[in-house]
């Protein structure tokens, strides 16, 4: 019975939208926790799924479910003082979406049959719009639109991509269920040529989600508007479901002896998502955009890396951990500046590290991880990419993804500086509060414990994931 | 001797072709209404075995696709009482005439594929592929909020055509989750549709223009 994990807060969800005031809170962190003990059970047991044509347990799944779960937890910890902070129109909305969109993102995660990955992933495209829509101002608006429609008209081609690899099947001859695990099975005797176009809609579909560029217009945007603990989830979780989509498509095409195909697409989009995310970084004037043009480069990285494949593959799936632990806390920790503040401007922050010096420590913390500083996972997971595209000998390449990461380090860091020293503009009205800070604490606690020291379940698992790519040490 | 799946799906390209050349909405909406009948009773037609579930299913669609998505676009503008002409990018008799050549192009590509279930309706792959790149023409080609939902049912209609008849791994379950994702998709377009209307006076595109770098 392992669908618990997603019909909980599903069930939660529901009960959230009627709740009235702010009895949503405590729902909210219970469910965190319900969800994340489920979760830790299901790692440990690894139950059937009690409908097993649609539900399985992929070692990729469980990595994102683990993720997710501990994400959501110390997000909703946060939420629930950031709620009392700032100003939220209709909170049982907000609360309900927050709970569906959890639910849809660990169905996902759980999802096998190629049509029902996309029912999921279309799903949190739908739960997660209302979150963008929070604050109700007319930019917010225009981010939703643009989330909803780019979004969906991606995941439209995804889904002709998914029924172009049942037609592959048709056309090969082959009988066997549409689902990801017995399709890498039988890859082999796959019709190539609807593989191959069935994977480039799958990636361009999946890649609007995920963010790759130049399908990534809605992003910034819609991190932008949306409220801090929502972006958090936005970058840290929904990402990592779009890319699981192209990560199982993948291990189909690796198994299937079409890798240098799909590989060479995904190194393409990767490389594209860098540059691209280079040259809008240098001229940020907000920080939350900042932010989501870093979440940009890094799921640039982790495509380059999926490409790549080998001790790369490996290195992605690190990278894909990292992000979203260090992602989740920059943004929770933008929202205290933007609470603080009152201003999305980076011109509007200033003297960070004295004004409110929890929230510098974490959100500098954040950006060294996430710049790729050693004590942090990022900067394994970079290591690794750089070796196996080494030794696949894509030094054109590797000259790219250096280039775009200096570039972006260089703006990132001075728009740092800026904020963290820089003069202040404004009087800061802000008291942090632990529920505040420690969320974004724990979660890059964790990045710097896993650097150091994965549980070997841990690290088995990230092996089974990208072994089936040529990856591992 | 000709079939009746080609001949209905000879009346959708000429449809295409009509939403290409209009500018007013509600005639929009009708095509989308007659495109979404079509695209869920092509399976009738088509020669397999239906079973009961089959049959229901295809009503349900029929139901959903051919009544439910237009009719909620066709509230929320009611609702809004906007103009109800669309602004084109791209011109009238230009849309037509790239109509035009996206049809002849879609009719000489599709025999090139060789797929198994679409021998004996010549029509069938030409269709799909014509709606679907319809769609992402209207989504590219006109100003208007509302147009660009329609052009994205459009397009998914057309992936629809594909997905039910050229395939025939058809898991009813499956494809009603879709279907049912499709719905809450549009219906979602149809309340920001609204918001959008009293947020900015309007619902041309161009005004959506304060998020940019």
């Amino acid at each position: 019975m392992v669908e618990i994990v997603f019909i909980a807060p599903l069930l939660a969800g529901a009960v959230a939208f009627f709740l009235r005031g702010r009895s949503g809170r405590p729902l909210l962190v219970s469910t965190g926790a319900v969800h994340l003990l489920i979760s830790v059970l299901v790692w440990c047991f690894r139950p059937a799924a009690a409908f097993p044509d649609y539900f399985g347990i992929s070692p990729e799944g469980l990595l994102s479910l683990l993720v997710i779960s501990l994400l959501f937890f110390m997000i909703s910890i946060y939420t629930t003082a950031y709620l009392k902070g700032a100003r939220i129109h209709s909170e049982p909305i907000f609360t309900g979406c927050m709970l569906l969109f959890l639910a849809t993102m660990t169905m996902v995660t759980l999802s096998d049959h190629i049509m029902v990955m996309w029912i999921a992933i279309e799903a949190t495209t739908l739960a997660s719009a209302p979150l963008i829509y929070t604050h109700r101002s007319a930019a917010s608006l225009e981010a939703t639109w643009k989330y909803v429609l780019i979004c969906s008209v991606g995941i439209a081609l995804a889904l002709l991509g998914s029924v172009l690899i049942t037609l592959a099947m048709d056309v090969g001859g082959v009988f066997a269920p549409v689902s990801f695990s017995s399709l890498t099975e039988v890859a082999g005797e796959l019709d190539p040529f609807w593989l191959k176009t069935g994977f480039v809609f799958i990636l361009v579909g999946y890649g609007t989600k995920m963010g790759l560029a130049p399908m990534h217009t809605w992003l910034p945007d819609a991190h932008s508007e949306a409220p801090s603990p929502a972006s958090a989830l936005l970058s840290g979780v929904l990402l990592n479901c779009a890319y699981l989509g192209i990560f199982k498509t993948n291990k189909i095409m690796q198994a299937a002896g079409l890798g240098d195909f799909s590989g060479t697409v995904l190194i393409f989009f990767g490389l594209a998502s860098m540059l691209a995310a280079a040259a809008f970084i240098l001229k940020q004037t907000e920080y939350k955009r900042l932010l989501a043009y870093s979440s940009i480069e890094n799921m640039g990285i982790i495509a380059f890396g999926t490409g790549v494949g080998g001790i790369g593959a490996y290195g992605a799936v690190l990278c894909l951990i990292h992000h979203s632990l260090i992602k989740s806390s920059l943004f929770l920790s933008s929202g205290n500046i933007l609470i603080g503040y009152a201003s999305r401007l980076i011109k509007g922050t200033g003297k960070l590290a004295r004004l409110m010096p929890k929230t510098f420590v974490a959100f500098f913390g954040g950006f060294a991880g996430i710049s790729g500083f050693p004590p942090f996972g990022i900067f394994l997971g970079e290591f690794f990419i750089v070796l196996g595209a080494f030794r696949a000998q894509h030094f054109v390449g590797v000259g790219i993804f250096a280039l775009s990461i200096c570039v972006i380090f260089a703006g990132f860091a001075n728009h740092m500086m800026k904020i963290s020293f820089g003069e202040a503009v404004a009087a800061v009205k802000f008291e942090e509060k632990a529920t505040m800070v420690w969320p974004q604490y724990a979660l890059l606690l964790t990045s710097v414990v896993l650097c150091f020291w994965m549980p070997e379940t841990v690290s088995q698992t990230v092996m089974n994931a990208v072994n089936s790519m040529g990856g591992g040490l | 001797m000709i079939q009746t799946v080609d001949t209905i799906l000879a009346l959708v390209l000429l449809s295409v072709l009509f939403s290409f050349g209009s500018s007013r909405l509600p005639a929009l909406i009708k095509v989308i209404a007659f495109q979404g009948v079509v695209v869920s009773v092509v399976p009738f037609f088509m020669g397999h075995s239906m079973s009961a579930g089959g049959t229901a299913f295809t009503i349900v669609t029929l139901l959903i696709r051919g009544i439910g998505i237009p009719l909620c676009i066709y509230l929320a503008i009611k609702k809004i009482a906007i103009r109800r002409e669309v602004e084109p990018i791209v011109g009238f008799h230009a849309s037509l005439f790239a109509g035009l050549v996206l049809i002849v192009a879609a009719i000489s590509v599709a025999p090139k594929f060789h797929l198994p279930h679409a021998s004996g309706h010549v029509l069938l792959l030409p269709t799909a592929i014509t709606l679907l790149v319809a769609g992402m023409f209207i989504l590219m080609a006109r100003r208007n909020a509302i147009a660009m939902v329609l052009g994205y049912i459009m397009m998914e209609n057309g992936i629809y055509l594909v997905g039910t008849s050229l395939s025939l791994r058809t898991h009813h379950i499956v494809e009603f989750g879709i279907l049912l994702d499709v719905l809450a998709g549009v219906m979602i377009m149809a309340i920001i549709l609204q918001n959008i209307k009293q947020a900015f006076d309007g619902v041309d595109t161009a005004l959506l223009r304060t998020l940019k770098e």
